[in-house]
């Protein structure tokens, strides 16, 4: 009976309506680690920044009643925070791992500390009177009777979420910025001799990547919640790490990754409706992470060894057990 | 030992204290900002765990616990392993021995070094899936071993609240250890030292992990360096090519030295329930993994450094605590200092770009920009 | 007045190394002019120089007769200078079109790259200069030959007037080779200039006007091409007889005591590398391969050694197939291995020199004893080896960085001579080092030789594998294509023609002397 009350809940257009927002702030830090990567800087403080965009989002946004003030505030906040990384790293020969988590510690004590020195509250900021982004209603397409559900009335960060892979891939692909980018991480030897500043082109990757974690984080504190609470990012900007790793490099399969890990974590959400004990299906995301990244290893050793194989079988009668093997 | 005043390890020592030096000014800065008593509050922060035998306590015990994590992280990264599944391994570590303590139907006798196997068992499992994937299929062991950990805390949770729960109470916890699964006091049981005894068991609970603590680093210390696994391991992390080329098995190697330093992060574990919480509570392990790995980049990798700057960190942590409990300035401040520490001990270039900057002969600093100082 | 001149040209770097001492250099408008030299020479450096990537120590550069200085490749490009690298600079999963452009794409509107335009581009100067490309291609995914071919008109696109090529046909198969000198011919009637770096004598005199020689940091003398002998001017390379002068004891060869059969290897990108190599290793023989690298010698000393997994075959040492062992396995059946890249495999430069000496026996009584390990044996150890081998360094707990690449290689050395080897894999065993480490090294080699070992050198300087083979194998494309009993009696022309794949001999010829 249980299965049954599961799958009426994941075919409902609220399930699947739910699992783009839900999608939002993982496709953020996603793209922003996909820009870093790209460009041969992984940004590892994506989960750091994150909470630093939740945190300036709502403050700002508290403080001046103006809620695209604290957008730009938010993304400002960013870039700032990524730039810390990006001296660290670029400026100061800091391993790029240790700077992430070094920053990423800085955010997650500092995000709290602010909160208290500024309000007096450690765990949220329920009493402010933050503000959040308007939800965005789709003329046309809100009528259609189940499509309309699912795509229109999201908070307007979904929307700049999607709309941002689009941006990523004419970035990467078509600007000279995002090629150079891309050169630079693929071989940076070969960009120096042709000019490319490889330490500039870097630097702006990894702001970039500030300006989409910031993002990430306001969609949390300023769309899908009210409120910015410690530790809020709970996790996502690992999830975008991970998703970059098994997307390639490249914006679309990162996409795939990314929705793959909202998915789960909505279906979290849905089948902790059920009598399944939240915390265990709170980790499914977690858990997919790793096996997506298990699956995608094996997958490529496989492609290896088929193709020794088929040499081994043109060569020899037999086929000797080395070709079977990596 | 004997080449202490070579000009590296004066330049390395040199490059700690700046960057401690700069971290706590920073601190100190930022508390200036914040608060309405700056001075008391820093005062507090810095002088605050020498100031009463329990807080004094509180600084010992904490450091133990950053001991054994600090040993930890320093094996793995002696294999160039960004394996950080600690605060995962930690706290089912507390858990197992929690409950063994709690339930385990058996004398103390037993039940204790059964709790602290429970914990080694529980923790060095946790560990094998990250480190096989990374070993085997090349899969990012950092990436996994957070995973594990965000899963390890949801487990904790679940277990905690469906099995372990203490009914009526206010709070998420377990039952209280009992009194005969308790580690007791240091110090030893001699005629002349009761006076002493009475005052540190009334006012800490500063255990015999003490000496576990000491052998853990003289165990971690002769592993690495006069052990042959500790020599694959950190050929291993020197030159993996090297060491596959020289004969060493390395997946091997990356396999156990992620399954050793579990056997450690366990003892921390441990010593947080049957020591410090002598329960199993919601949040008992927060922030302590990053702090492990904060004491490894501290100590270079080296297990003799590593009881050295527990102590220190474990100071600023009791310091924080005093902090927020006399003035307005919260606990987290701790984290920011430490965050802007290990940014500037990683620096790699850190002296060199401010030797740079100062220097006005402009032969050497054309050249300190081209060479590499090590 | 030429259109290029270097004068007084000196380079010493940070270690003492003097690389290049007081060059004088010219070229002239439209010629092709030939840079040789040894190993060492200092010809890549004058280049690196010339190109921007390095700077002078001393001296100046004239272009035009306008002195210019550069601090990058950047102003060597403004200056209409062009490299082409031996070591590709391009990005594998670009595009020919794309790689070509890179860095200074052309835009649509002055916005957003024209892909198109990159396209037309690539196929205007393709057709101009006769270099056949293909515009939408992978980079990752076509040959060496057409991979240069980019790189000529990358520089093209930037309009270089000057092309540096550094050793262009290491790489090339003879056919590759020819369409090269044609296209460089081209090149020059459209009015540019070519310097060309190379060891290859046979080319130099194929292809260029004038040739400087260099030894030892040094110019030797520049002479009209047609004006000397490809022996002339090996002289004036090597300062003596064109071989070097190796005493060699007679060979005394003794029993087999490696067979090779039927070896093959696919790489990670489905080429195949081994095409099923087959021969023998006798005690007492040093076996030399000569090959044009990248024609698998690389990958069949990894496949030997057991650091890449073969496809099929058998490799016998005492009987027993070793094929696919572990390193640690095949190490215990003696077999000792001089790796190609010193840097990668054959040390760990952060570590101690005394703990790079020890990676293949620091299990192994008395440095361990049951649980712990014996560090005053370590220290014993590593002082015999570093006084027997005369490496130059003050403490032996010093880390390897801190040598010299000669000293380092001659650890890399001491320790693998010191396993006591049954069989011996040198490969590439004095590449990148000085005089004087090059000469003890080789003169190590044929002393275990002589002493009983069998030895397999694989290099890349033909003159080092003639000089010090008792018997030579050819390989060309992952086969064995010729052998030759006697090392003194080949030529360089014969074993030339088999490395480039224009003749082989049969299986059965082979077989009788394999």
């Amino acid at each position: 009976m249980t299965i049954d009350l599961v799958l009426r809940g994941i075919f409902s257009t609220f399930f699947l309506a739910s699992v783009l927002r839900i999608c939002t702030p993982i496709i953020f830090p996603s793209m922003g680690g996909l820009v870093a990567a790209a460009a041969g800087v992984s940004n590892m403080a994506l989960e750091g920044i994150m909470l630093w965009g939740a945190f300036t989002g709502v403050f700002v946004s508290a403080n001046t009643g103006n809620v695209w003030l604290a957008v730009l505030a938010g993304c400002l906040a960013g870039i700032l925070v990524a730039m810390l990384l990006a001296v660290a790293h670029l400026r100061f020969g800091s391993d790029r791992f240790l700077a992430g988590l070094a920053v990423n510690l800085f955010s997650s004590g500092g995000t709290v500390f602010l909160m208290f020195s500024l309000i007096g509250e450690k765990g949220n900021t329920s009493t402010l009177a933050s503000l959040s982004v308007p939800n965005v209603v789709i003329p046309f397409i809100h009528d259609i009777p189940i499509l309309g559900q699912i795509l229109s009335g999201h908070p307007v960060f979904t929307y700049i979420a999607f709309f941002s892979v689009w941006v990523i891939y004419i970035l990467m692909y078509r600007t000279r910025l995002g090629v150079h980018m891309r050169a630079v991480g693929e071989n940076p030897a070969a960009a120096t001799t042709l000019g490319i500043n490889v330490h500039r082109v870097q630097y702006i990757a990894l702001a970039i990547s500030g300006l989409f974690a910031a993002m990430g984080g306001m969609s949390l504190s300023m769309a899908y919640l009210q409120m910015f609470q410690r530790e809020m990012a709970a996790g996502r900007g690992w999830i975008g790490i991970a998703a970059v790793n098994l997307g390639a490099l490249r914006p679309i399969p990162t996409l795939i990754a990314a929705m793959i890990f909202g998915f789960a974590d909505a279906l979290a959400n849905q089948l902790g409706s059920l009598k399944i004990p939240t915390q265990l299906v709170q980790s499914i995301p977690f858990l997919t992470t790793v096996i997506g990244m298990a699956v995608y290893s094996i997958q490529q050793r496989r492609v290896a060894i088929e193709r020794r194989k088929k040499y081994a079988s043109e060569h020899y009668d037999e086929m000797p057990e080395e070709a079977t093997q990596l | 030992m004997k080449k202490f005043f070579d000009s590296n390890n004066v330049r390395s020592a040199l490059r700690i204290i700046l960057a401690l030096t700069i971290g706590l000014t920073f601190g100190f800065i930022i508390t200036l900002l914040v608060s309405d008593d700056p001075i008391k509050a820093y005062t507090a922060f810095l002088t605050g765990p020498l100031s009463q035998l329990n807080r004094i306590g509180d600084w010992l015990e904490e450091s133990l616990t950053l001991i054994f994590l600090g040993l930890a992280v320093t094996i793995v990264f002696n294999a160039k392993q960004f394996y950080i599944g600690l605060e995962g391994q930690m706290i089912l570590s507390a858990l197992a021995s929690g409950t063994v303590a709690l339930y385990l139907p058996v004398d103390p006798i037993i039940r204790v070094p059964a709790a602290f196997l429970a914990g080694m068992t529980v923790s060095v499992l946790w560990a094998v899936v990250p480190a096989v994937l990374k070993a085997y299929l090349g899969a990012s062991e950092l990436v996994t071993s957070l995973m594990f950990n965000s899963i390890a805390l949801r487990l904790f949770e679940y277990i905690l609240r469906t099995y372990l729960q203490l009914p009526h109470v206010n709070g998420i916890m377990s039952e209280r250890v009992p009194e005969d699964a308790r580690l007791t006091t240091f110090i030893p049981n001699l005629p002349f030292l009761q006076e002493t005894r009475e005052a540190w068991t009334k006012a800490t609970s500063v255990s015999w992990m003490v000496y576990v603590a000491l052998g853990a680093v003289l165990l971690a210390y002769l592993l690495l360096y006069k052990t042959k696994f500790g020599y694959e391991i950190r050929a291993v992390g020197a030159n993996a090519k090297f060491a596959k080329y020289g004969g060493i098995n390395v997946n091997r190697t990356i396999v156990s030295s992620i399954l050793v330093s579990g056997i450690f992060a366990a003892l921390a574990g441990t010593h947080l329930v049957l020591a410090i919480t002598q329960r199993v509570v919601q949040g008992m392990a927060f922030g302590f993994g990053f702090e492990g790995i904060n004491i490894a980049i501290l100590t270079g990798n080296n297990p003799l450094g590593v009881p050295i700057a527990s102590l220190f960190y474990g100071y600023l942590r009791a310091g924080s605590d005093v902090m927020e409990r006399v003035s307005d300035v919260s606990r987290e401040l701790v984290f920011v200092v430490q965050a802007a520490v290990l940014l500037l001990l990683t620096a790699e270039r850190l002296l060199p770009v401010v030797q740079q900057v100062v220097t006005t002969d402009e032969e050497e600093a054309a050249h300190l920009k081209k060479g590499s100082v090590k | 007045m030429p259109l290029i001149e270097m004068k007084n040209i000196s380079k010493i770097y940070d270690n003492g190394v003097v690389a290049n001492d007081h060059v004088n250099f010219s070229v002239e408008k439209g010629e092709i002019h030939a840079l040789v030299g040894e190993n060492g020479a200092g010809k890549s450096t004058l280049m690196k120089i010339l190109y921007g990537i390095e700077q002078p120590t001393e001296g100046q550069i004239i272009i035009n007769g306008k002195e210019v200085s550069f601090r990058s490749s950047l102003d060597a490009i403004d200056e209409k200078i062009g490299m082409v690298h031996q070591n590709f600079m391009l990005i594998p999963s670009f595009s020919v079109a794309d790689n070509i452009v890179l860095g200074n794409e052309p835009l649509q509107n002055n916005k957003l790259i024209d892909k198109k335009r990159s396209v037309e581009i690539t196929q205007e100067l393709s057709k101009t200069y006769g270099l056949n490309v293909i515009p939408e291609a992978i980079v990752d995914s076509i040959n060496v030959g057409m991979r240069q071919r980019v790189e000529i008109i990358k520089m093209l696109y930037r309009e270089a007037e000057i092309l540096i090529m550094d050793e262009p046909t290491a790489v090339l198969t003879p056919q590759e080779t020819q369409d090269l000198f044609s296209a460089i011919h081209k090149l020059v009637d459209q009015g540019k200039t070519v310097i060309f770096i190379t060891h290859k004598l046979r080319e130099v005199k194929e292809i260029s006007d004038r040739v400087t020689v260099m030894r030892l940091g040094k110019v030797i003398g520049t002479v009209d091409t047609k004006d000397v002998t490809r022996e002339q001017i090996a002289n004036m390379m090597v300062g003596r007889e064109v071989f070097l002068d190796i005493k060699k004891p007679d060979i005394n060869r003794g029993e087999k005591r490696m067979e090779i059969k039927d070896l093959t290897y696919v790489s990670e990108t489905g080429t195949p590398v081994l095409r099923g190599v087959d021969f023998n290793l006798y005690s007492g023989e040093i076996l030399g391969i000569a090959g044009v690298e990248g024609n698998g010698q690389t990958e069949l000393v990894e496949v030997i050694t057991g650091l890449k997994r073969a496809t099929g075959g058998e490799i016998k040492v005492h009987e027993k197939n070793i094929l696919n062992h572990t390193p640690r396995e095949i190490r215990m059946m003696k077999v000792a291995h001089i790796p190609e890249d010193r840097l990668t495999n054959g040390v760990a430069v952060n570590a101690s020199i005394e703990e790079n000496l020890i990676v293949d026996r620091y299990f192994k009584k008395p440095l361990n004893k049951g649980l712990l390990m014996d560090y005053k044996e370590v220290d014993k150890h590593s002082n015999a080896l570093i006084k027997q081998f005369s490496i130059k360094t003050p403490d032996g707990k010093l880390p390897v960085s801190s040598l010299s690449g000669g000293n380092m290689q001659k650890v890399v050395v001491a320790r693998e001579l010191s396993s006591d080897p049954y069989v011996l894999i040198a490969s590439q065993p004095t590449r990148g080092i000085d005089v004087g480490a090059t000469e003890y090294i080789r003169e190590q080699l044929v002393q275990y030789r002589t002493d009983g070992v069998a030895v397999l050198l694989v290099s890349a300087d033909l003159g080092e594998v003639m000089s010090l083979s008792d018997r030579i194998v050819t390989l060309y494309e992952g086969k064995i294509t010729g052998v030759f009993p006697d090392a003194s009696k080949a030529t360089e022309e014969e074993l030339g023609l088999y490395m480039l794949g224009l003749k082989e001999q049969t299986p059965e010829e082979m077989e009788k002397v394999l």
